[in-house]
Parts: structure tokens; C-alpha cells; sequence
């Protein structure tokens, strides 16, 4: 895929404090990409920037091929921006705001209200139309929030921690908004602290610190890449003991955990009984697809039954913390 | 089809929604009419049965009326301005509209226009009570015109300077604060200046410098930078038969051509409000480079 948002050694001071060091970001179009970091890390920063509300002490950034510094207004004409706050007018209707918006960005009067119609009705508020917008929830405020900023059609979504301060189904909902998106060819840029949504709904994730990029690409990529060890989840129905014991001295586990026991436990622990099994084995595999192949092949031969053998979906805040040292 | 400015609408759709707007004009004409009576009580008490006892009225009702609105469109104007940018940031919209398509200009301009309709509404909304002067006599229409022009030409020179301090602060109080701050500077420290510098000179002052070009023109200067110096003296030219658009300065030697007061103040507010407006829209810049908007981001980063 072409990246539709490309940062070269991107930049940013304040005074002394180093905000953004020499950011070098590609984001595919139609790519849902989770940016992650701690607080202060220089996410807000990047996507100021990209939305031309900044500008960048050196480097480069361009959304579709055209500089944020060089050509803000055609830059502007992308991207739809969606802050970490909703900024709420008094006395102001739904469709007012979106109105508003709507002229702000020269969409003319026929197609605005054409527009405002379906894209309450595309973020389920179609029923608040004329309701003030002081009146509407946090999540159908931020809901509006990312109606307002789909009014000009843009290509590219930047949402600052938009989940921040929802319930649970408001959390769900936006999530499938912005699958809905997706599906209709955005590209999204999201920054999040709720990690294990991101990974539901992210394709592509870059994980920032003091503003150092230290990982970006596809999630998958990522949770294979940079995870310290894989872990392999054995259901044993027979020989359960005999696996746990060809597992300890195999070379490439690390640690091996009965499901629901404690590690340190484990080594006076009794050997598993058949009878009152299956159980489950998790072992912290060192090796690559080959040598899993193996150890498979392994228990198989030694006649160990097995009925589920497979690698545990990755977690994207073991990547997080594995990754990050949490300074700031 | 042109549209309308995108912030004059939603400001003006806002700022009419609800009492709040039609309480304020209520107070501003009770105010007025209050003075207008209570200034009639008065003059009538005192005139007895003087032939010219209608004219005398109505001067001091069209004079009266006329300082009062002035005072009121001192203070309103630059509070009606001075919340609008500030206000956005508060909200915490102001991001929303830079980075828009929007313009600095649209943005300044539309902020400045809507607050103006409503001072122009007040403007308008005290023509009937000034009026009351017409059924009295004494005032003619080139006075009240004048007077128009002189409160339409202070209350846009006073929303931009409220519109100024919208922009280069972060909040409507401390905005509000400078803009009424800097009303009050200009109104009292005009005079004061003047009064300084009439005790240093005194009545020592050589007839040479008092006579010369330079000097003429200066003192009109100054008397033409505050809104009722320059009206009143207008005023008095006028009734003294000197034309509206020009005085004319006899000295022993020559006679000067000096323009009147209230087209100097007209020329001097309209000079103020275009650096004004240029310095809003300049710091309304989306790129933000300023002291205040690093800290603010690095605040947010």
C-alpha cells in the first residue's frame, strides 16, 4: 500500500525539551493505524503537526505527497482532526454545528444539508438532529465530534485518544464506527490507551517514547516481531505427564505453566494424571516456526495425544511494556 | 451563491438565541430613556417660561442622550469582542476552526462583524430616543449624524481593540480585563495628557508657538484621538457656525484649515482599527510559533 502520511525525520522542540527526535513515519492508505505511547511521548505533537496546527522545528511531513509547512490549506482539504476534547458551543443545534463546520470548509448549502442528514444518520444520531449539542452524552458528543470532522470528505482521520472518558458501549460503538470507516476507505490515524482495543481494530500500530519512534508496522508483524518469547498452548488429552516432562528440557522452552497454576509452583507439583485431564500446557517458546514444528513432532512420536496446539493471540500491552522503559 | 461568513452566522445565530441579548438592549434603552427623562424634569423645572426653553432642551436631551450612548458603547463594544477568540479557546474550539479552511481573515473578520451587528443594533435601537430631540428643536440633522457616525466609528475601533486582546490571550477574563483596561487608559489618560501639558505651558506659553502650524495641528491631533473630545468639540464648532467637515484656525497672522474634530477621529479610529485587525489575524495563524502556543501545546503533548 502507498503511505499516505510520510514523516522524515520529523522534529519538534520545546525550548530545551526534546519533543519529536528525527520521526520517520509511513502510514498506508486505507490503513487503521494505533499510536501508542505514554503520556508526554510526543503523539499529540506528531498529530498537531500533521494537521498543520503546528509546525515542525525541522524534518518533514506530508499527507498525501504535500508538506504540512509548504501547503497547510491543501493539507487541510485531507485530513479531518478529531482533538482529545470536545469543544462545545453554547445554544448550538446538532446539525448547527455540523452546519457550521460544513461552511468552514466551503461545502456548499445543497450539499451540506444533504450531508449533515447522513452522517448523523452514519454515527446513529440521526434522532438528535435538533437537539442542542450541550444536551447529547460524551459518547454522542464524541460521536458528532467525528461527524464534524467527516464533513469535508477527508481522506485521512486523526483522532486523539478518542475513547477517552467513554463508558463500555460507547467504547463499542465508536470501534465500529471507525470499522465502518475502514470500510469506506479511510485511513485513520488513533491514538489510544485502552491497547488491547486498539489491537481489535488497528491494521498497522508505531509505539512512540520521548519522541522516538521504537516499533511501527502491521500489528501482526509487530506482535511476532517484537515480543520477547511466543507463547504455545498444548491441550493434552493423554501422556500428559510425559509431554510436561519432554517439554521441561526441551532447549527452546523457557518456562513451562500448567493453565491456572502459579509458576513457582510448579516444579513441586504433582505429574499430571490422565484421568483427570485434558490439561493444558503453556510454554514460553524461544524458537522460530521450524523448531515449533518440531516440538510438535516431538510429543507426537513419544505418543503424547494432543487435541489443540497453538500459538496464543499476542498482546499488545506485553509488546507496549516490552518495548517502552515508561520514561518520559 | 456567495455565503455568508460561516462565524458571523453561528455568532450571530448564538448571540440572538435567548433573553440574554434582548435583556441587554432593554437595559441599555431604559438607561437612556431614564437619563432622557430624568434631564427633562430637571431643564423644565428650571427654565420657567424662557422663549428659547424648547430649544435649550432639546440641545441637552441630544447631548445628554448622546454622551450616555457613547459611554455605553465604550464599555459594551470590547466586552461583545473581547470573549470571541478567547471564548473559542476556552472551549476548546479554537483548534477546530485553524484548522479548518478557514482563513485568519474570515476568522477575525466574522468575529468582528457579528459582534458589530449587535453594537450596531444598539446604535440603532437609541435613534428613536435621541429623536425625542427633534419635537424640542435646537438640534439639527448634520448633529445627529455626526453624533451617528461618531458612536458607529467608536464602537468598531472599541470591538477591535477587544477583538486584539480576544486574540493575543488565552482567556475571555483576562481579555476582557485588557480590553476594558485599555478603554479606560484612552478615555481618562487623553485628558490627563492634555491637562498636563496645558499646566506646562500655562499661560507663559509664547504666542509664537501657540500660532504655529505645527502646534495647531498637533492639539487637534490629540483632542481628535478621544471620542468625546472630538465629538464635543465638533459639536461647538458647529454651533459656533463653522462647517462640519473643516475648521478654520485664525491666528494674527494667517488663517489654518484644520479638518474637524470627528473626521480626524474618524481618520485616526479607522487607521487603528486596520492595524489592529492585521495584528488578530496575524496572531489567529494556524502555524503556531509564538511563546504562548508552545506552552500551551507542550501543556497538552
Amino acid at each position: 500500500m502507498t503511505p499516505l502520511v510520510e514523516t522524515q525525520n520529523l522534529t519538534r522542540r520545546y525550548g530545551s525539551n526534546l519533543a519529536l527526535d528525527h520521526l520517520n513515519l509511513a502510514i498506508p492508505e486505507g490503513a487503521i493505524f494505533g499510536f501508542i505511547g505514554p503520556n508526554g511521548a510526543g503523539k499529540t505533537t506528531t498529530m498537531r503537526i500533521l494537521t498543520t496546527l503546528l509546525s515542525p522545528t525541522s524534518g518533514e511531513a506530508r499527507v498525501a505527497g504535500i508538506s504540512v509547512t509548504s501547503e497547510p490549506r491543501a493539507v487541510r482539504r485531507l485530513v479531518g482532526f478529531m482533538p482529545d476534547f470536545f469543544g462545545v458551543y453554547d445554544n448550538m443545534k446538532s446539525w448547527e454545528y455540523l452546519d457550521f463546520f460544513g461552511r468552514s470548509y466551503g461545502i456548499p448549502a445543497q450539499r451540506r444539508q444533504q450531508l449533515i442528514g447522513e452522517l448523523l444518520e452514519l454515527v446513529d444520531l440521526g434522532h438528535k438532529r435538533d437537539a442542542p449539542v450541550m444536551s447529547l452524552s460524551r459518547g454522542m458528543k464524541q460521536r458528532l465530534s467525528l461527524a464534524r470532522a467527516m464533513m469535508h470528505d477527508p481522506r485521512l482521520l486523526i483522532l486523539d485518544e478518542p475513547a477517552s472518558g467513554l463508558d463500555p458501549r460507547a467504547r463499542i460503538e465508536l470501534r465500529e464506527l471507525l470499522k465502518e470507516l475502514r470500510a469506506m476507505g479511510k485511513t485513520i490515524m488513533i491514538s489510544s490507551h485502552i491497547l488491547t482495543e486498539l489491537a481489535e481494530m488497528c491494521t498497522h500500530i508505531g509505539i512512540i517514547e520521548r519522541g522516538k519512534l521504537l516499533a511501527a508496522g502491521e500489528v501482526q508483524e509487530i506482535l511476532r516481531t517484537m515480543r520477547p518469547h511466543r507463547i504455545v498452548e498444548i491441550r493434552v488429552v493423554a501422556g500428559a505427564a510425559r509431554a510436561e516432562e519432554i517439554l521441561r528440557t526441551h532447549a527452546d522452552v523457557l518456562e513451562l505453566r500448567r493453565e491456572g497454576a502459579r509458576a513457582e509452583s510448579e516444579g513441586d507439583a504433582a505429574p499430571l494424571d490422565d484421568e483427570t485431564g485434558p490439561h493444558t500446557l503453556l510454554a514460553d517458546f524461544a524458537g522460530d516456526e521450524h523448531a515449533l514444528g518440531d516440538m510438535l513432532a516431538m510429543l507426537i512420536a513419544e505418543g503424547v495425544r494432543v487435541s489443540h496446539f497453538a500459538e496464543q493471540s499476542g498482546d499488545l500491552e506485553d509488546i507496549f511494556l516490552h518495548v517502552t522503559k515508561g520514561i518520559v | 451563491m456567495l455565503e455568508l461568513n460561516p462565524i458571523l452566522v453561528k455568532d450571530l445565530r448564538s448571540r440572538m438565541r435567548g433573553a440574554r441579548a434582548y435583556i441587554l438592549i432593554t437595559i441599555y434603552l431604559l438607561i437612556l430613556a431614564g437619563v432622557a427623562l430624568l434631564l427633562y424634569a430637571a431643564i423644565a423645572q428650571d427654565i420657567g417660561n424662557d422663549l428659547n426653553a424648547g430649544r435649550r432642551i432639546g440641545q441637552a436631551l441630544f447631548f445628554t442622550i448622546a454622551t450616555v450612548a457613547l459611554i455605553e458603547v465604550c464599555l459594551i463594544t470590547p466586552v461583545l469582542t473581547s470573549g470571541s477568540i478567547a471564548g473559542e479557546k476556552e472551549r476548546q474550539t479554537y483548534d477546530l476552526l485553524v484548522a479548518s479552511l478557514l482563513t485568519p481573515w474570515q476568522i477575525v473578520w466574522g468575529k468582528l462583524v457579528s459582534a458589530l451587528a449587535f453594537a450596531l443594533l444598539l446604535i440603532v435601537a437609541i435613534v428613536p430616543v435621541m429623536s425625542l430631540a427633534f419635537l424640542f428643536g435646537g438640534v439639527g440633522l448634520t448633529e445627529v449624524l455626526i453624533a451617528i457616525a461618531g458612536l458607529v466609528v467608536t464602537a468598531v475601533l472599541y470591538a477591535t481593540i477587544g477583538l486584539f486582546w480576544s486574540a493575543m490571550l488565552q482567556s475571555s477574563l483576562g481579555a476582557t480585563s485588557f480590553a476594558i483596561g485599555t478603554v479606560i487608559a484612552l478615555l481618562l489618560g487623553i485628558p490627563f495628557l492634555i491637562v498636563i501639558f496645558t499646566l506646562i505651558l500655562g499661560s507663559s506659553a509664547p504666542s509664537d508657538l501657540l500660532e504655529s502650524i505645527w502646534f495647531i495641528y498637533l492639539s487637534r491631533f490629540v483632542v481628535a484621538l478621544h471620542p468625546f473630545i472630538a465629538l464635543g468639540a465638533t459639536a461647538s464648532q458647529l454651533s459656533s457656525g463653522s462647517g462640519p467637515f473643516f475648521e478654520v484656525v485664525r491666528t494674527s497672522t494667517t488663517n489654518v484649515v484644520v479638518p474637524s474634530p470627528w473626521v480626524l477621529y474618524t481618520i485616526f479610529s479607522l487607521i487603528a482599527v486596520a492595524l489592529l485587525l492585521a495584528a488578530s489575524a496575524r496572531l489567529v495563524q494556524p502555524v503556531q510559533s509564538g511563546a504562548d502556543r508552545q506552552k500551551r501545546a507542550g501543556k497538552e503533548r
